[in-house]
């Protein structure tokens, strides 16, 4: 069991009474081995809210818990794939997957299988021994995807993991995210801008306020890739042309919509 | 050879030649003030194969070498470690910072009195004069360069369980060693101003030495001589740490 549990989680940065109010009460319950995906505006606090998963910030009021514990502190049980990648420049692609692996003490054989097999899935064979520095913005975020991947994490949070991809590997990946988190689901928090990658991606699709953020509304997407059979295509692009996939789209564009108007005003 | 090195061949040729010409050719130059290329091969004739000021000249050089040697890794080896504690913990930087900033605008050389007085003229003075020229960037730049590291380097390291001790030498040492690097560059060249004004003041050998004496015998091919050793030992000691930084940090991203 590792779900995530936001309980009314405030967060204010700077000081008390003066300053900037980011969240303002997020409530948000992630089953063990759901995939959430959250959409919302720029700066409405979506990679902050990830950041309390993840144990890197905290609550100013409320409570972040992961199976049922609050979170104290990162753990390679919660991994990351970070907006910015945050690979080792000193470090080359394979020894960038290995590290946290052998820190957690994963035995020599297992990790070179381990790492083999998400270089190949991620498409880096070949580049091993390059150093970030040699790679691609695209190619650095795979690495820090496999970085992620190879841990077997039971809760995966993933902040605009596709971002730095062109439309064609953006694709493959997609796909390859379904298909991992059919074969091996876990729980999983997504963060993108991408309505549609939310929609083909996720469980439920959370979308939230803008700035101070909460969740406006949660659309539960599940039932209907039940219903509808989404998953007997196996291209994104099928899937897209759904109707039944057109209409959810539509929907939390509106409502997206509204908030920018908000914030236009 | 590249582009570049060769430009620079040029211009030192040419400086040679407009030397040789001011000074044997035209007679712009007094010799008596600044020496011609004639009176400088005399001055490296008489101090390879007699001596000159207490030694021949592998004497000096090597003397030279092992204070700045001594100094220089003296000071890393303190400074080093001493930057990286106050670089990751906030305490330390408490502790020591204060220090730091009371150090910090004290010329080196004026720790020269206070060394003589303390260890006289022979070499142990000299060596804590170059520690404390070679200490302080040594430290600053390892602080600055661990306090610098990116903030997602940092976190990405506790996502990945790293434990304290692969914190320091896989994350924070890795991260700063640019940062490092360039402390230790500007620490040699400390060291090396500041072993020849130490010599200066007073020693038993070394190129400051031959400075001095010939300075006394107004002796100004030998003055020159002596500088252009002093400029070839700098020149090739940094070459050498640039090589050592080079092969330490294969991933930075060289420039042009
Ligand atoms: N450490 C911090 N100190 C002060 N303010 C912060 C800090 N971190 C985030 N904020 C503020 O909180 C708000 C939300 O930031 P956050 O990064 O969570 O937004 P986001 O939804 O992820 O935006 P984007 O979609 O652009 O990535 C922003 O207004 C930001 O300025
Ligand atoms: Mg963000």
């Amino acid at each position: 069991m590792s779900g995530i549990r936001f309980d009314a989680v405030r967060r204010i940065y700077g000081h008390e009474g003066r300053g900037i109010v980011t969240l303002d009460g997020v409530d948000l319950a992630i089953a063990d081995r759901e995939f959430v995906a959250i959409v919302g505006p720029s700066g409405c606090g979506k990679t902050t809210c990830l950041r309390m998963v993840a144990g890197f910030d905290r609550p100013t009021s409320g409570s972040v818990k992961v199976d049922d514990v609050v979170v104290g502190g990162p753990s390679p049980e919660r991994a990351v794939v970070f907006q910015q990648f945050a690979l080792f420049p000193w470090k080359n692609v394979f020894d960038n997957i290995a590290f946290g692996l052998r820190n957690k003490g994963v035995a020599e054989a297992e990790r070179r299988e381990r790492i083999a097999h998400y270089i190949k899935l991620m498409g880096l064979a070949g580049y091993e021994t390059a150093f970030p520095h040699q790679l691609s913005g695209g190619m650095q975020q795979r690495v820090a995807i496999a970085r992620a991947y190879a841990l077997d994490p039971v809760v995966l949070l993933m902040d605009e993991p596709f971002g730095a991809l062109d439309a064609q590997t953006r694709v493959v990946m997609q796909e390859e995210l379904v298909r991992l988190s059919r074969v091996n689901p876990r729980t999983v928090l997504f963060i993108t801008h991408g309505v549609e990658e939310a929609i083909y991606l996720a469980d439920r699709v959370a979308i939230m306020t803008r700035r101070p953020g909460r969740i406006k509304e949660i659309v539960n997407v599940k039932p209907i890739r039940t219903s509808e059979n989404w998953d007997q295509h196996a291209k994104i692009e099928d899937v897209m042309d759904l109707p039944s996939f057109v209409h959810l789209r539509t929907h939390i564009w509106k409502s997206l919509r509204e908030e920018k108007g908000v914030e236009g005003a | 050879m590249s582009r570049r090195s060769l430009i620079g061949l040029a211009t030192v040729g040419a400086l040679l030649v407009l030397w040789y010409v001011l000074t044997m050719v035209t007679g712009t130059i007094n010799t008596g003030r600044f020496p011609s290329p004639d009176d400088v091969w005399v001055a490296a004739g008489q101090i390879v194969a007699k001596g000159y000021a207490n030694g021949r000249l592998h004497i000096h050089i090597l003397h030279s070498l092992k204070l700045v040697a001594m100094g220089f890794l003296f000071a890393i080896s303190v400074g080093v470690p001493l930057g990286l504690l106050m670089g990751w913990s906030r305490r330390a930087e408490a502790l020591i910072n204060p220090i730091f900033l009371v150090i910090r605008p004290i010329p080196p050389l004026a720790w020269i009195p206070l060394a003589i007085l303390w260890l006289g003229l022979g070499d142990a003075a000299k060596i804590m004069v170059i520690f404390f020229a070679a200490f302080v960037p040594a430290v600053i730049n390892t602080y600055t360069g661990v306090r610098n590291i990116a903030t997602p380097i940092i976190e990405a390291a506790r996502m990945l369980g790293t434990p304290r001790l692969a914190l320091v030498s896989e994350v924070l040492v890795p991260a700063a060693m640019p940062s490092i690097f360039t402390g230790l560059r500007l620490a040699l060249q400390a060291s090396w101003t500041t072993l020849v004004a130490a010599e200066l003041v007073g020693a038993v050998a070394g190129l400051g030495r031959i400075l001095n004496v010939a300075q006394q015998d107004l002796y100004p091919g030998m003055i020159l001589f002596a500088m252009i050793w002093v400029a070839i030992l700098g020149w090739s000691t940094t070459k050498l740490l640039a090589i050592a930084e080079q092969r330490a940090l294969p991933w930075v991203q060289v420039r042009g």
